[in-house]
């Protein structure tokens, strides 16, 4: 065991890195509310400011919520079984603080200030081609502040190895190979070779072992192309190929899902024996499987990439190759359902609302798995990708598993962690309850939308989908507040209100003993509700005066501007047309050197002074190859860009 | 709802179905204290890992052989170029005649796009990925004549959900 300090230090940090993470939570829940309502048109954003948001939204709730609130979680597992924090594992661990939250930030500044807006997946070359919804200063906060989470992953992962890796493991070998087979535990399939004195490592250190190792192999090549990234906002010579470049990001992109499963698998090794009161049941097979996670989680990412073959490239071989691998990673998960299911079976197993969590959880699991496994088979993929079933597929993994496992850890380590007993365990009850089911409906029906087709990131929808939008919209109130009395009974908590705590024999902190006289739960209860409705409302109201769609045609005044040149006077503003020029992507297709363009694939536009009639009806209506634009541009944006053509043809 | 889409919901339903009644079954063994033999249930980690082992290899058997890769057209089959820009599709010719396979060039001159292709009633056909300056190919016979619809299935900035085209299939 570990003396008093060691488990000041871990409780510290634990609580540092939930506090904040649970901040975070409160911001990007939010923000994820707004886009749904959005796309119901119930306060209907404007597409910058919906993409701005879904980019914070990703970011802030799966790493800044959900990633840190684990990674910190995981400090005090490790102090639970022996492995204290110290030294330079310590300074790095306060390191990750910091860095996270600068990082974190700074992700919020360059989305909801500097509109930001090319998605958590940043798939490059996209963050150069704002057109015109943000510009080079937004690409380089965004790329500097990824880079530093991404610095924070990695100073967590080298805290973590030295944690591990340290006296505690009690290894018998001083080789650090030798010792990382202990702590992934090796030693449980062949206890001579990873020999250990006086037993095997705990089983909640080899889910951290794994991750820290893979997280830094799978970070510094995106820390790379984000550097790049944040060259090129400015020096527009240095480029990638693009494919490499998604090939990378997938490289960090899939491991980073396991920095938060990995975790929440040795917190749920952790608390579950414990609610069970009895040893998790595991036998020797479960070290075999983390050891193929080991090496399988770095070896899956082309299956985000299963729709990427282009001629004469090898990617179809390589995404081939990684169904199998893909599907390896599924022993793990199985054999921790396994083995944490039998742990509960025929035990006399404590119902808190932690453990009740703990519970849901583990099914909220088993529904992502086997969503994944869809994603998983190329076959399948081709039906999915890209769809609200992989949307639905990560909510289930980040919410009701990952979120789940937070929120009873939470309930379960607040008391160890503060000395202060839990403010309300019926408030605790509600949240659980209502988060599980109102996420089942919610993500259950993107499961059902992505199914018949509708695509993911679209800030309007195909009006085909529009039913089951609005459907999931009431369900999607109950979530957001169902959380009001998640941070009501955390902040209670932390202040003290449920007085001092006290654990059973088995640990597990027992219900606050409330003073006479103290406000009722249910008296509360009410007032939070109400209070949360009424902040529902008011948000609602806010985003949709804020955000009102303003690509409908607007606008009282017109400017008529008359310019000589091409066939004759030209009404629109030839200004304004170049704009439309760029950001609508004519640029891409024809040559025109006034707007400094050179596509090749739709005829040269120089020197063929064409008239404004012509442009404007080849704009609206399309020909050939060209797409129409009516609908899509303004009737006052299709005449300024067809007196910029007109314009510009002639000179 | 496309076949692929039918097949994965009934799958991932009875799925569904099966887990929940475990989880269930686990919750109600906990209301009454009894047994349970721990090392049997250790040494059945085992089996479960080959049931597990078995059960993917099945699937991995049953489905890599419908890999989308290298598809080809053979004789007589019509020639569609579609290039994306941000934001919009230019679809050449955007007329092709039902029965006869269509093979489609895809590119993209600026960011990565995505090609989704939707027939009248909504189902989503196929759907490949263009990633910028190449060119992804993709073979399709469209059975039924009338007017199908191409989005943008892969995330490319501002107007993404506008980026939209039809097609026509004449008989």
């Amino acid at each position: 065991m570990i003396d008093e300090r060691g488990r000041d230090v871990a409780r510290a940090l634990a609580l540092w890195y939930t506090v904040a993470a649970t901040a975070i939570l409160a911001v990007s829940g939010l923000l994820g509310v707004l886009m749904r309502d959005s796309q119901a048109g119930l306060g209907r954003l404007r597409p910058d400011f919906f993409y701005a948001i879904m980019t914070a939204h990703g970011l802030g709730a799966f790493l800044g919520w959900a990633g840190f609130a684990v990674m910190g979680l995981a400090w005090w597992v490790l102090a639970s079984v022996g492995f204290p924090v110290r030294g330079a594992g310590l300074l790095l661990a306060r390191l990750t603080w910091w860095l996270m939250v600068t990082g974190v930030l700074g992700i919020v500044v360059s989305t909801l200030l500097l509109d930001f807006g090319a998605s958590w997946v940043f798939l490059y070359p996209l963050p150069l081609h704002g057109a015109g919804a943000w510009g080079e200063w937004a690409t380089a906060v965004f790329s500097a502040s990824a880079l530093l989470a991404g610095l924070a992953i990695v100073t967590w992962c080298l805290g973590i190895l030295h944690t591990v890796l340290g006296p505690a493991l009690h290894a018998v070998s001083r080789n650090w190979a030798n010792r990382y087979g202990v702590a992934i535990g090796l030693g449980y399939l062949w206890p001579r070779r990873f020999a250990t004195n006086p037993v095997p490592v705990a089983y909640p250190v080899i889910p951290l072992a794994v991750i820290a190792l893979d997280m830094i192999v799978a970070t510094l090549p995106l820390a790379v192309l984000l550097v790049i990234q944040l060259v090129q906002a400015f020096a527009p010579s240095v480029s990638v190929d693009p494919l490499l470049a998604k090939n990378v990001l997938w490289w960090f992109g899939h491991p980073v899902v396991y920095l938060l499963l990995f975790p929440a698998a040795a917190l749920y090794y952790l608390l579950v024996p414990r609610y069970a009161g009895r040893p998790l049941v595991a036998g020797n097979v479960i070290a075999l499987a983390w050891g193929i996670a080991a090496i399988a989680n770095v070896v899956v990412w082309a299956h985000h990439v299963y729709l990427d073959y282009p001629e004469g490239s090898v990617q179809g071989a390589i995404n081939t190759a990684m169904q199998p691998t893909t599907f390896a990673l599924v022993l793990p998960s199985a054999l921790s359902l396994y083995s944490l299911g039998f742990t509960i079976y025929r035990s006399s197993f404590r119902w808190t609302p932690a453990s009740t969590a703990l519970f849901l959880g583990l099914v909220g699991w088993l529904l992502a798995g086997l969503s994944g496994i869809v994603n998983a088979t190329i076959a399948l993929d081709v039906a999915v990708h890209n769809t609200l079933w992989i949307v639905g597929h990560f909510h289930h993994m980040a919410l009701l598993n990952i979120g789940l496992l937070v929120f009873g850890a939470t309930y379960a380590l607040l008391p160890e962690l503060t000395g202060k007993a839990l403010y309300s365990e019926r408030l605790a009850w509600t949240h659980v309850w209502l988060t599980f089911s109102s996420g089942m409906v919610v993500f259950g029906l993107w499961l059902v939308q992505g199914l018949n087709g509708a695509p993911r990131r679209f800030a309007v929808l195909p009006h085909e989908y529009d039913t089951l939008t609005r459907v999931s919209i009431p369900f999607v109130f109950v979530l957001a507040l169902a959380q009001a009395p998640f941070f009501w009974n955390v902040l209670q908590t932390l202040r003290g209100k449920g007085g001092v705590a006290t654990f059973d024999e088995r640990g597990i902190p027992e219900p606050a003993r409330r003073p006479a006289g103290a406000w009722t739960v249910t008296a509360l209860e009410g007032a939070i509700v109400l209070v949360s409705l009424g902040l529902a409302f008011a948000v609602g109201v806010a985003g949709f005066f804020l955000g009102r769609d303003s690509r409908a045609p607007a606008g009282h005044t017109v400017t008529v501007t008359v310019t000589s040149g091409g066939t004759g006077a030209a009404a629109g503003d030839t200004a304004a047309g170049a704009r439309v020029f760029a950001s609508a992507g004519c640029g891409a297709c024809h040559t025109l050197a006034a707007a400094g363009s050179k596509g090749t694939v739709g005829p040269r536009l120089d020197g063929r002074a064409l008239a404004v009639s012509l442009v404007e009806d080849r704009v609206r209506n399309g020909k050939g190859a060209m797409p129409s634009f009516e609908g899509r541009l303004s009737e006052r944006q299709i005449r300024d860009v067809a007196a910029f053509v007109a314009q510009g043809s002639g000179q | 709802m496309s076949g692929t889409g039918t097949v994965i919901a009934v799958a991932y339903g009875i799925a569904v179905v099966v887990g929940a009644t475990v989880a269930i079954l686990v919750w109600s063994s906990t209301l009454r204290r009894r047994s349970v033999d721990r090392e049997r249930l250790e040494r059945r980690e085992r089996t479960w890992f080959f049931v597990v082992l078995a059960v993917m290899t099945a699937l991995l058997l049953g489905t890599i052989f419908f890999v989308p890769y290298g598809e080809s057209a053979g004789k007589g089959a019509q020639v569609v170029r579609v290039t994306g820009v941000q934001f919009a599709w230019a679809v050449d010719p955007a007329t092709v005649r039902a029965g006869r396979p269509v093979v489609f060039y895809v590119t993209s001159t600026d960011v990565n796009h995505g090609l989704g292709v939707y027939d009248a009633s909504n189902r989503l056909l196929f759907q490949v990925q263009v990633p910028p300056d190449r060119t992804q190919k993709v073979v399709h016979t469209f059975s039924k004549p009338g007017r199908y619809r191409l989005l943008c299935l892969e995330f490319c900035g501002l107007d993404h959900d506008r980026m939209q085209a039809a097609l026509e299939v004449t008989a």
